[in-house]
């Protein structure tokens, strides 16, 4: 079961206590809009932006290379990148505008990823997703994602900070089951229908 | 203007000039998620009054100077379109009432909004007030919490506000603007339901300790039908689709 939730509605007593849920006198209270999961008694948020977490891995430009080997990168308009590269081997070189994934190696005031194995991603698209239909364009266990890689035959790389790569195969209509996959994030029976679509556009292109 | 010279008779037969009892609201619409650009936005309608709220951020806070490196800073501005009142309230641009405004807005939601979890950034808030009918720095706040939540901004509560007043020895809510121009007290609030707490409270006028505790009453008691109007257009975004 799922209920809507708004920032300041009381929590059942059971509820996980995460970074969603705000005690307040001995009670339970939601911080954001979203759904509880009243089986998960967790809070599935409905908005809201991505903090830098450690491992998590992201998709940035690269905004300007500073001193030697140290460059900037944008992740999203609150936090930001940094690479730092020895200066005395020939490691990796980037220029302005490059897109790069890279892992979140560090966190610095909450809002300053220090980045670790960064990797530069030549050709291909990016797309833009509110982060937090994240976790749900990936699916249990990737199969969202992968369902979609392999019906398009594209391939996907998506970065926690909601900047997805694509690169071969059918990008337009990857690109648009994403878009399905963010805006009916919260509804049931997600996978059967994306798989439905996917197969349905194939049929017509191959038939 | 506003003069007891030509005052009008204000509670006809009991009820107000516009039909309401005493404790009556206008009517409350809103709609949320209504601006594309926007991380968040509401469009408001109570009674006469048409409000649009857009949010932004938490983004950088620019220029650099105004940034708090322990917490996140709210820039809010409260604003009248040119054409939305008569006489002198539409008049366009920042001036000493939208200054004040913007500045009691900006603190009701410092106190909501988990300011450190964003530091050295900024939130803007927007406020717009299409056309005015009296009551706007309220609508402009339940119209801004809206377009907060929208946005994902993690908060402790969904804040409202509204006024209330005294007309003679009544005690009225939600005066609009004939009301507001001619009444004897005019008291604006904002509370943050969860607790009751009181983010705002502003008075013109005068209102006697029994009458203001009935405001207070009155003001609380509306809470609940405004901030289910609150929780019902969020709702409404994720219906649709």
């Amino acid at each position: 079961m799922r209920q809507f939730i708004t920032p300041g509605e009381e929590l059942p007593k059971e509820a996980k206590r995460n970074e969603y849920v705000a005690v307040y006198n001995g009670k339970a209270y939601s911080n954001i809009m979203g759904f509880y999961d009243t089986e998960r008694k967790d809070i599935v948020p409905l908005e809201g932006m991505w903090k830098p977490r450690i491992g998590d891995s992201v998709i940035g430009v690269v905004e300007r290379p500073t001193r030697a080997g140290i460059y900037n990168v944008m992740l999203t308009e609150f936090a930001q990148g940094l690479i730092i590269t020895s200066k005395f081997d020939s490691g990796p070189s980037f220029a302005a505008n490059d897109i790069i994934e890279a892992t979140v190696a560090d966190v610095e005031r909450k809002r300053l990823a220090i980045l670790e194995r960064p990797r530069k991603l030549a050709l291909g698209q990016t797309i833009y997703v509110k982060p937090v239909r994240i976790p749900r364009i990936i699916g249990k266990s990737e199969t969202m994602v992968n369902q979609i890689s392999r019906l398009t035959g594209s391939r996907i790389i998506i970065g926690r900070n909601g900047i997805i790569w694509l690169n071969g195969g059918d990008v337009a209509l990857a690109i648009e089951a994403i878009k399905t996959v963010e805006r009916e994030a919260h509804t049931s029976g997600l996978t059967e229908r994306i798989k439905g679509m996917l197969e349905a556009e194939a049929g017509i292109k191959n038939g | 203007m506003a003069s007891s010279l030509n005052k009008p008779e204000l509670i006809v037969n009991g009820k107000r000039l516009d039909g309401r009892s005493f404790g009556e609201l206008r009517p409350l619409k809103i709609e949320a998620n209504v601006l594309k650009n926007a991380q968040g936005s509401a469009y408001l309608e109570w009674g006469n009054n048409r409000v649009l709220a857009a949010v932004y951020g938490p983004k950088e806070a620019m220029p650099k100077h105004t940034a708090d490196p322990t917490k996140a800073v709210i820039k809010c501005r409260y604003s009248m379109a040119p054409f939305s009142g008569l006489g002198e309230h539409g008049r366009s641009g920042p001036n000493r009432r939208a200054i004040e405004i913007s500045k009691v807005t900006k603190e009701v939601f410092e106190n909501v909004i988990f300011l450190n979890e964003f530091p050295g950034s900024e939130i803007d808030i927007f406020i717009e007030i299409l056309q005015s009918d009296g009551g706007t720095r309220a609508a402009g706040i339940t119209a801004a919490a809206v377009a907060l939540a929208n946005a994902g901004i993690k908060m402790k509560d969904l804040v409202y506000a509204v006024s209330a007043g005294r007309i003679g020895e009544h005690v009225v809510l939600d005066v609009n603007m004939i009301e507001d121009n001619y009444s004897d007290a005019d008291m604006p609030m904002a509370i943050s339901p969860k607790s009751n707490e009181i983010l705002l409270l502003q008075m013109d006028g005068g209102l006697d300790k029994k009458q203001l505790k009935e405001g207070m009453d009155m003001v609380i008691d509306a809470g609940k039908t405004i901030s289910k109007v609150q929780r019902d257009a969020l709702k409404a975004i994720y219906e649709s689709r």
